[in-house]
């Protein structure tokens, strides 16, 4: 009868202590991270964009487009010009400085990269839980939905879209406290997103799929949890690492469809991001090649940056996919 | 599949006639036409009538293989397509043939020679092939190849009325494969990486199996075991995903068909997008739909013929 009331809590008290002392998951795999130099090096990439997005404004010698600065090396008769130490990047056949317009360039970039990663991975996190936990009825129709968007190219409806809601926007930056939205880039990243999801949809409910049959799943079950309790407490914990590491593609593959569709002339008409810096420069790419070099360069290795960085969160988040 | 098909003309027909007239775009550049003018042509396309009217007229006429008139020039969107789609199957059958006949060697060896110089070059390839846009490639060879070097076309498809030189002899075929090698660079490029790495990760798996020792004890050679043995249980996911990418490798296209001005669909599409041409935008994008739905079929048939465990219903 002496027995303590509450020992499971007990229990649990003596639980977090053991695992205070040990390393936890996240240190472990910041560990095996350390050592995966591709890994490193995209995510040193990624910080020096993201250094290089925060000071635009200092670092770039010119300011960016609708401001008539913007246009300086015009007036001074050094329009098409090729690489010099003055502008390194050269300067376009409207006479900006390509290096101050790549430069600015990283901001709608790194815009484009996180808006779309957050809707994309929410949307396939959602399907994937879903589908995956309810089975059944659900899983068959939600499955043939991604079919259908994973059979059938995408990009197609990106453009048609991006077309479609390029002839209607409303003004080109919304006022949110002081920070100016580009509103038909917005646009562009929701359908990006609405179209990214299917693929990493499935991989997600293959996770689920296999973690429901695991018998700490089906203990919780037993004991009488809830749905809710076992997706949020026990699976969404498990298949964290893949979405994070996931997310880190999405980024990659984000970064190159919207340049490919600004590239095509279906961006925002009033953002000048990297794919409209090069969609400009088509034109005359054989004289002034300079024009579209560096830009593609910038989303070459920006792309290149978040797969090493996805490679390497990959190799450390889940060592049971290593060979 | 025919839910597919209905699915995706439903999601382009609603979403392009939401977004406005048709006639007003197409006749923007145009000051001196009148409304009346105007009404004429959509009266002629028959777009006063209610929009699921329009697609019910469309689709009876999809049924009977009309896709209607372009809105500009008036030419049969069926001729048109007509006129394109050998130039875009060209294309692509070479790239995906040639990218399977470089992917399947490279992936073994890289699966074979793991953790070695070349399996690291493999790899490394691989992640540059997936991070580089397919336009800013293509842009890097027609620098170098055309306009620097001069030794191939920078863009179309065919070179007449004055056929590519190659080495100094002007031959049609010779001149379309000249036409072809910029284009199917950039295309097998950005698809190789895919095939490579999932054909190792599928090599590296199977060739830790039991059959593959017993093979060896056996004295078989190792080629045969590569090539037989294991390549054929390897090479199911790579199949799939061919299945998959079919679709995308058309999409793919809308970008370098642009980039090279190769007279295809994909270039077609964006044009058509453009201009909001719709008749011929629906045309594409069922053919296209059509094309996946048959390159599909095709697939399943080779799953069967490659794993026999594999039964069609």
């Amino acid at each position: 009868m002496d027995r303590p009331k509450n020992n499971f809590r007990i229990g649990e008290r003596v639980m977090s202590k053991i695992r205070r002392r040990g390393a936890s998951q996240w240190a472990v795999a910041w560990r095996r991270f350390k050592k995966h130099r591709p890994g490193l090096f995209g995510l040193g990439m990624v910080i020096a964009l993201f250094i290089i997005a925060a000071f635009h404004n200092v670092i770039a010698p010119y300011p960016a487009r609708p401001h008539s600065d913007a246009f300086k090396p015009l007036y001074e008769g050094k329009a098409a010009q090729p690489p010099s130490w003055e502008h390194p990047f050269g300067t376009s056949v409207m006479g900006t400085d390509v290096f101050s317009e790549v430069i600015h360039g990283s901001i709608y970039t790194i815009y484009v990269a996180i808006m779309v990663t957050l809707i994309t991975t929410t949307l396939f996190v959602l399907v994937g839980l879903i589908s995956g936990y309810m089975g059944k009825f659900v899983d068959d129709v939600l499955m043939r939905i991604t079919e259908v968007f994973l059979v059938f190219p995408s990009l197609l409806f990106i453009l048609l879209f991006a077309r479609i809601y390029q002839l209607a926007i409303p003004e080109p930056f919304w006022d949110l406290f002081g920070i100016k939205i580009p509103v038909g880039l917005t646009i562009v990243v929701i359908i990006v997103s609405i179209f990214g999801w299917p693929s990493y949809a499935r991989v997600i409910r293959g996770e689920v799929l296999r973690l429901k049959e695991c018998e700490f799943i089906q203990a919780a079950k037993s004991l009488g949890a809830s749905s809710w309790w076992i997706i949020t407490r026990h699976i969404f914990p498990n298949i964290l690492p893949q979405v994070i590491v996931l997310a880190t593609l999405t980024m990659a593959s984000a970064v190159l469809v919207e340049a490919g569709v600004s590239f095509l002339g279906f961006g925002d008409p009033n953002t000048i991001t990297w794919g409209r810096l090069m969609q400009e420069g088509f034109q005359d790419f054989s004289t002034v090649w300079w024009v579209e070099v560096f830009p593609g360069l910038a989303v070459f290795l920006t792309v290149l940056a978040f797969n090493l960085l996805g490679d390497g969160l990959s190799d450390a988040l889940n060592p049971r996919l290593r060979e | 599949m025919i839910p597919l098909i209905l699915g995706i003309s439903l999601i382009s027909f609603f979403v392009m006639y939401a977004a406005g007239d048709p006639i007003k775009i197409a006749t923007m550049g145009n000051p001196s036409i009148t409304e009346a003018q105007r009404q004429f042509l959509r009266e002629y396309y028959g777009l006063n009538d209610p929009i699921p009217l329009q697609y019910l007229r469309w689709l009876d006429h999809f049924i009977h293989g009309d896709f209607g008139k372009s809105i500009y020039g008036g030419r049969p969107v069926n001729e048109i397509i007509g006129s394109l789609v050998w130039e875009t199957a060209k294309l692509q059958i070479v790239s995906i043939v040639l990218s399977f006949l470089i992917s399947i060697p490279a992936g073994i060896y890289a699966a074979v020679k793991q953790r070695t110089i070349f399996d690291y070059l493999i790899s490394g390839i691989s992640i540059f092939g997936i991070s580089v846009p397919v336009f800013w490639f293509g842009i890097i060879l027609i620098l170098i190849f055309s306009f620097h070097l001069g030794i191939l076309p920078s863009a179309g498809a065919h070179g007449a009325p004055y056929l590519w030189p190659v080495f100094g002899i002007r031959n049609e075929i010779l001149d379309e494969i000249a036409h072809l090698i910029l284009p199917a660079t950039v295309l097998i490029f950005s698809s190789l990486a895919y095939y490579v790495r999932l054909l190792r990760a599928g090599m590296l798996e199977v060739l830790r199996q039991d059959y593959i020792l017993a093979a060896r004890a056996s004295g078989i050679s190792e080629r045969k075991i590569l090539y037989k043995y294991a390549l054929k249980n390897a090479i199911t996911p790579l199949i799939t995903l061919l299945g998959l990418s079919i679709g995308s490798m058309l999409a793919g296209a809308p970008i370098t068909e642009t980039v090279f001005s190769w007279p295809g669909l994909g270039r077609a599409y964006v044009t058509a997008c453009e201009r909001l041409d719709f008749p011929l935008i629906m045309g594409i994008t069922m053919i296209i739909a059509i094309m996946i739905l048959i390159a599909n079929l095709i697939i399943d048939l080779v799953y069967a013929w490659i794993d026999p465990r594999i039964t069609l219903e």
